[in-house]
C-alpha cells in the first residue's frame, strides 16, 4: 500500500502543471460555490429574521379557528395563565399580545380595507419594533434644492438621492447608507439634511387614542400626521365599530405588501373601539434562536390546551416567503449544481487523459505481475489526493471571506438599494457562518472524484497486456 | 524435466481483413535451467511466442503447459499473478515503470511478491552491483542511458527468483561490455538459482553462449539445435 501512496504521489509529481490545475478548478469550484451558497443563505437568513422581526414573529398563539377564520369571535383570553406558560418556556426571548382585524379607513379623499393591529407601544419594541419605523426624514424635490443651494453634493451622491425622493427614513443614518456614503464623510452635510428634511411625527404612547399609519397607506389616503381617519368595522360578535383617529405619525415598513395596509393602534384603544374587552386576536412570540423554533413550537402545543389555542410558525403564517426562498434556493443550487457539473468533466477529462497516457506503463506493471485493481487504486489515491487537495484549499481560502462578509454586509447603494427596498428586503447581503452547507461542497467534490473516475477506471479494467505495451 | 510444454500453438492476428499468422503450430518443450536463444529475421514471429508463453497473450489455437499446468486456460488475474510468481521478463524497449529509481524498479515484483523491505534491498543492491549499477540506484530511468535502462531492467526480471526469465533481445541496446556482463551475471544465476531462460536474440555473441539455439521462420520452426556442453 505504502508503495501505492509513492507512486501515486510521484505520478502528481511528476505531472506537477497537470496536478495544479486540475486541483486549481476544484478548488475554484469550491470557492465560489461555498461563497454564493454563503450569501444566498446568509441572504435568506436576513429576509426571514427581517420579516418575521417586522411583523408576523417566529411563532404566533392563536385561538384554535383564528388561523382559518380571521373573525374576531375566534379571540383569545390573554391570561395570567397564558403569560406564565410563555414566561416559563425556555428560549423566548419576548412575546407580545395583539389585536388583528381588517376595517375600512376612510377620509375625505379616499377609503380603503386595511389591517387594523393593536400593539402594546412599548412592549411590542422587543419584537417588531415599529418605534424604529416611524418617519422622521424625508427627501422631497423642494427640500433638495434647498439642500443644494447651501452646500454642493458629489456628483454620484446627488443622482443617488434623487432616486430615493419621496422615501421615508427614520434616521439619516440609513439615507447614508443608501446614497453610498460612509458615516464620517456624511458629517459633513449632516447638518443640512437635519435642518431641511425632518418631518413631524411620533410613535405611540401608552394609552394613545391615535394612530401609525403606513407609509404608502398614507400617501393613497393622503393624510398627513396631524390628519384624522375614519375607521369603520364590525367588532367583537357582530358589533359596530367606528371611530374618528389622529395620526400621530407614519410609518415606513420595508414591505410593500403591509406598507400599502398597516394601521397601528394602541391596544387598550383597540379592544375599546372593537369591543373586545380584554381579549386579543394573537400572541406574537419572539426567539433567541431561530433554530428552535420547531421545537419550542412544539413544546408550546403541548402545553397549551389544544382546546383553546393552536401555535403557528412563520412559514405557516407567511408560506409565500417560504416559497419564495425554497424557489431562489433551487436556482441558486442549479446555478451551483452546473458549475460543479463543468468540473465534472475537468476531472474526467484528466482521469481520462491520466490513465490513457499511461497505458503503457500500466501494461508493463500488468505484465511483470501487478493486479489491475492496484493500478486503478493508484488512479484513484491520485484523484483523491487533487480532490482532498483542491477542496480543502477551497474551504479555507473562503473561510475568510465568509466570516468577513458575515460581518460586514455587501450593502447595496443606489438603484439596486431602491430595487431591494421596493420588494421589501433590506439592501444588504450578508454570508451565513460556517455550517452543514460547508461540509457539503466537499462531500459533494469527493463523490464526484469518484464518479469521474468510475468510467475511465473502467479502461484499466479493460486493458489488454499486449495493446498497452504497443500503445 | 520439461518445465514448458508448448503444443502446436498457432497465434493469427487480423488486421484490416487481413490475417498474419505470426506462429505458425509451433511445439516445443523446454528443460529447467536451459538456456534457449531464439533466432530468426524480423517478423518471423520471436517476440510473439515470447509473449505467449509468458502468458502475456494468448494463441489462437494449441496450447502452453508450464509446469504441467495449462496457462491457456487461466483467467486474467490469475494470469498476472502467475506471471508475478514464476515469470521475469525483459522487454525490447526497456520499459521500466518512470517515476520510480533504478532501485525500486528492481524491486518493484519483490514488493508485489510481499517480500520483505530487507529482503528487497539485499536483493535488488546485489543485482544491481552485478549489472554495474551500483553508482545510479537512486536514479530514475529518465536519466539512465537506453543501455543502463536495460541493465535495470534485467535486474528487475532476476530479482524475484523468478522460474522463467523470458528476455526478447535483452542486448539490442547494449555494448559488448554490458552484453558480456549480461551473460556473465545469467550464468552465475543459473547456476546458483536453476533459472530457464529463452532469449530471443539477433546478437552472435549470444547466440554462441545458448545451450540451444531454435530458429524461426514465417512463424514455423526451421531448426531447433542443442549443442552439448556448452552450458
Ligand atoms: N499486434 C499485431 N497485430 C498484427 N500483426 C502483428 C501484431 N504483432 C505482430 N504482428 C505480426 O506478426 C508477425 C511476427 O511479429 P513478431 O513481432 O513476433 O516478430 P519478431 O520476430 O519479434 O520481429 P523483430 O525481430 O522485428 O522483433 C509480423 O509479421 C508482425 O507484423
Ligand atoms: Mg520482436
Amino acid at each position: 500500500m505504502n508503495k501505492l501512496v509513492l507512486i501515486a504521489w510521484r505520478n502528481l509529481y511528476r505531472n506537477k502543471r497537470r496536478t495544479l490545475i486540475t486541483a486549481a478548478s476544484i478548488f475554484f469550484a469550491v470557492f465560489f460555490a461555498i461563497i454564493m451558497r454563503s450569501f444566498e443563505l446568509g441572504s435568506y437568513d436576513h429576509m426571514i429574521k427581517q420579516s418575521i422581526e417586522l411583523y408576523s414573529g417566529y411563532l404566533q398563539i392563536q385561538q384554535k379557528d383564528y388561523f382559518d377564520d380571521m373573525n374576531l369571535d375566534n379571540n383569545l383570553v390573554y391570561d395570567e395563565e397564558l403569560i406564565q406558560t410563555l414566561s416559563n418556556t425556555a428560549g423566548i426571548k419576548a412575546f407580545v399580545p395583539r389585536v388583528e382585524t381588517f376595517v375600512l379607513a376612510s377620509t375625505g379623499h379616499q377609503s380603503k380595507g386595511i389591517i387594523l393591529t393593536g400593539i402594546d407601544p412599548l412592549r411590542e419594541a422587543d419584537v417588531s419594533n415599529p418605534e424604529h419605523l416611524v418617519i422622521h426624514y424625508k427627501l422631497t424635490s423642494e427640500n433638495l434644492t434647498l439642500i443644494q443651494q447651501e452646500i454642493t453634493l458629489p456628483e454620484k451622491q446627488l443622482e443617488q438621492l434623487k432616486i430615493f425622493q419621496n422615501t421615508g427614513y427614520n434616521n439619516l443614518d440609513r439615507l447614508s447608507a443608501d446614497i453610498g456614503l460612509k458615516p464620517h464623510e456624511f458629517d459633513l452635510y449632516r447638518k443640512v439634511f437635519e435642518k431641511y428634511c425632518r418631518v413631524p411625527g411620533i410613535y405611540l404612547s401608552e394609552l394613545d387614542d391615535g394612530l401609525l399609519v403606513s407609509n404608502r397607506l398614507a400617501q393613497f389616503l393622503r393624510v398627513n400626521v396631524g390628519d384624522t381617519i375614519v375607521l369603520m368595522g364590525t367588532g367583537f360578535q357582530g358589533s359596530n365599530a367606528a371611530g374618528l383617529f389622529p395620526v400621530r405619525g407614519i410609518i415606513h415598513i420595508p414591505s410593500p405588501e403591509l406598507d400599502n395596509k398597516l394601521v397601528y393602534m394602541s391596544i387598550q384603544k383597540s379592544q375599546e373601539f372593537l369591543n373586545l374587552n380584554k381579549n386579543i386576536s394573537t400572541v406574537v412570540v419572539n426567539l433567541n434562536d431561530a433554530d428552535q423554533m420547531l421545537s419550542i413550537q412544539k413544546e408550546l402545543s403541548g402545553k397549551l390546551d389544544p382546546d383553546k389555542f393552536v401555535v403557528k410558525n412563520w412559514f405557516e403564517i407567511n408560506p409565500t416567503l417560504k416559497q419564495q426562498i425554497e424557489g431562489d434556493s433551487v436556482s441558486g443550487q442549479i446555478f451551483i449544481g452546473i458549475l460543479y457539473v463543468i468540473i465534472f468533466f475537468g476531472i474526467f477529462g484528466t482521469v481520462l487523459m491520466m490513465i490513457t497516457e499511461r497505458m503503457r506503463e500500466f501494461g508493463v506493471m500488468v505484465a511483470i505481475g501487478m493486479q489491475k485493481k492496484l493500478l486503478s487504486r493508484i488512479v484513484s489515491i491520485e484523484m483523491i489526493f487533487i480532490g482532498l487537495a483542491g477542496t480543502l484549499a477551497g474551504m479555507l481560502a473562503s473561510i475568510p471571506i465568509v466570516v468577513w462578509f458575515n460581518h460586514n454586509p455587501i450593502r447595496f447603494t443606489g438603484e439596486s438599494a431602491k430595487l431591494y427596498e421596493d420588494m421589501g428586503f433590506d439592501p444588504v447581503m450578508p454570508t451565513a457562518l460556517i455550517e452543514g452547507y460547508f461540509a457539503w461542497q466537499g462531500v459533494i467534490i469527493l463523490v464526484m472524484v469518484i464518479l469521474a473516475c468510475y468510467f475511465p477506471l473502467k479502461k484499466i479494467r479493460k486493458l489488454k497486456v499486449m495493446d498497452a505495451l504497443r500503445a | 524435466m520439461k518445465v514448458i510444454e508448448i503444443k502446436h500453438i498457432v497465434k493469427i492476428y487480423t488486421e484490416a481483413e487481413l490475417e498474419v499468422i505470426a506462429v505458425n503450430g509451433v511445439s516445443l518443450d523446454f528443460d529447467e535451467g536451459e538456456f534457449t536463444a531464439i533466432v530468426g529475421p524480423s517478423g518471423s514471429g520471436k517476440t510473439t511466442l515470447l509473449n505467449m508463453i509468458g502468458g502475456l497473450d494468448n494463441p489462437s489455437s494449441g496450447e502452453i503447459l508450464i509446469g504441467g499446468m495449462s496457462i491457456t486456460s487461466l483467467k486474467g488475474s490469475e494470469l498476472t499473478n502467475f506471471r508475478m510468481r514464476n515469470i521475469g521478463f525483459v522487454f525490447q524497449s526497456y520499459n521500466l515503470i518512470p517515476v520510480l529509481t533504478a532501485k525500486e524498479n528492481t524491486e518493484f515484483v519483490m514488493n508485489l511478491q510481499g517480500k520483505s523491505k530487507r529482503e528487497c534491498e539485499t536483493r535488488s543492491l546485489e543485482l544491481l552491483k552485478a549489472v554495474g549499477l551500483e553508482e545510479r540506484v537512486n536514479a530514475r530511468p529518465a536519466k539512465l542511458s537506453g543501455g543502463q535502462q536495460q541493465r535495470v531492467a534485467v535486474a528487475r526480471a532476476l530479482a524475484a527468483k523468478p522460474k522463467f526469465v523470458l528476455a526478447d533481445e535483452p542486448t539490442a541496446n547494449l555494448d559488448s561490455k554490458a552484453t558480456e556482463t549480461l551473460l556473465e551475471i545469467r550464468e552465475k544465476l543459473n547456476r546458483k538459482e536453476n533459472i530457464t531462460f529463452i532469449f530471443s536474440t539477433h546478437d552472435n555473441r549470444v547466440v554462441k553462449k545458448a545451450r540451444r539455439v531454435i530458429t524461426l521462420e514465417d512463424g514455423k520452426i526451421l531448426s531447433d539445435i542443442k549443442k552439448n556442453g556448452s552450458d
